[in-house]
């Protein structure tokens, strides 16, 4: 009689179907008359199917302009790499960097600065030495960097927005209007409680996306200014989807 | 990996791909030879990172776990509890699961992106399936102890 213990160490091959036909055949006798192993192959295929539909997690809209940008330049410049931008444009991609490199700092000291067995501490069970004081001195200077680059972003992207549609303009104002909203509700209700994970990540989450609505906004002035218009649609699409 | 490091990796594949793509011969669909250019880059930074790829390296040579308990447990699995369930595996197990079971490869094929044998890929994926079975119903694993 063949074991349980056996069969379950095949039922990942046999799910996939990719036994041999006299083994796949033994399994699946036995599997008709276990209840159990039965189980355990329901189990195995519901995995598998709820896998499959995980999906892919799609890129925000402005990277696809940045990487247009990047290979419209290195195309202009006859390069096999990207040629350093003009100084008009410099400052913008310098602030889009920082922007990125803040994202990256913020979600290393945040979402990586504590192991994914730790809870985030309470002020009741805030560990000892100041580890979390650390950390929120941390978060505290993230937010001050996001504010100047976001200043910075709004700067050059506001510079040239009477270039722009007055409609994608109006878009745009209603975009950030409701983003600044979300910064500040999540703004107040961090001060009235220091320790609230779901009002940081939230916080986090308004000034990211506000990052993301500038971004597209400069490379939409910069489709415009190269003169390219099916560029420039592309560029409105990603910002509709960024509000 | 971070959101923010999976668009700059995936900036710097396109970037790489737009420059390569005279070399593309055909042979394969350009979306697969995408794909393993894309899959060749992510794993050449987590080789960069210190601890990370000897990590994923060493978890794919390591022991099935014992049978669980049996009987169906798992009843209609939602996705955010799979996708967490997913950061609980070791990066070994975890890497073959995303490559094979999100994403499709078959075992050849993972087998060659990973540098291992078709028969780690498939206990991997075993060991996987098994130990994500246990983290979506820990009841069931401890009303078998």
């Amino acid at each position: 009689m063949t074991k349980c213990e056996d069969v379950q160490t095949r039922l990942s091959d046999f799910a996939d179907g990719l036994l041999a036909p006299d083994e796949h055949a033994v399994l699946l006798r036995h599997v008709r008359e276990c209840a159990d192993c039965s189980g355990v192959l329901s189990d195995l295929e519901r995995l598998r199917s709820t896998a499959r539909h995980l999906g892919t997690v799609p890129p925000p809209e402005h990277l696809w302009l940045e990487i247009a940008g990047q290979i419209r330049q290195s195309q202009r410049s006859g390069l096999a790499s990207p040629s350093r931008p003009s100084p008009q444009r410099r400052a913008a991609w310098q602030w889009i960097g920082l922007s990125a490199a803040l994202l990256a700092i913020t979600t290393a000291v945040y979402f990586f600065g504590r192991s994914p067995a730790q809870p985030i501490a309470t002020a009741n069970t805030a560990a000892p030495g100041g580890s979390m004081q650390v950390v929120a001195d941390e978060l505290s200077l993230a937010m001050q960097h996001y504010d100047r680059a976001i200043a910075e972003l709004e700067l050059a992207a506001g510079a040239d927005k009477s270039e722009m549609d007055p409609a994608v303009s109006a878009t745009l104002q209603r975009s950030l209007g409701s983003i600044d909203s979300a910064i500040s509700e999540s703004r107040a209700a961090l001060l009235s409680n220091p320790d609230s994970g779901p009002a940081r990540d939230s916080l986090f989450e308004a000034l990211r996306r506000k990052v993301s609505v500038l971004q597209a906004t400069v490379s939409l002035i910069n489709e415009m200014r190269q003169g390219d218009p099916a560029g420039a649609t592309r560029a409105m699409e990603g910002l509709g989807r960024q509000s | 990996m971070g959101r923010v490091e999976a668009e700059d990796l995936l900036q710097d594949m396109f970037l790489t791909a737009h420059r390569k793509l005279g070399l593309y011969r055909g042979e394969s669909a350009l979306g697969t030879w995408l794909f393993r250019l894309g899959t060749n880059l992510c794993l050449d930074h987590l080789r960069s990172r210190s601890g990370r790829f000897s990590a994923l390296q060493d978890g794919l040579d390591d022991d099935l776990p014992a049978s669980t308990s049996s009987g169906p447990v798992l009843g209609v699995i939602d996705r955010l509890d799979l996708e967490r369930a997913l950061t609980t595996l070791p990066a070994g197990a975890r890497t073959v699961f995303v490559l094979h079971d999100v994403e499709g490869l078959e075992h050849r094929e993972v087998a060659e992106l990973l540098g291992v044998s078709e028969g780690t890929s498939k206990s991997q994926l075993h060991k996987a399936r098994f130990r994500l079975r246990s983290a979506l119903n820990p009841t069931a694993t401890k009303a078998a102890r």
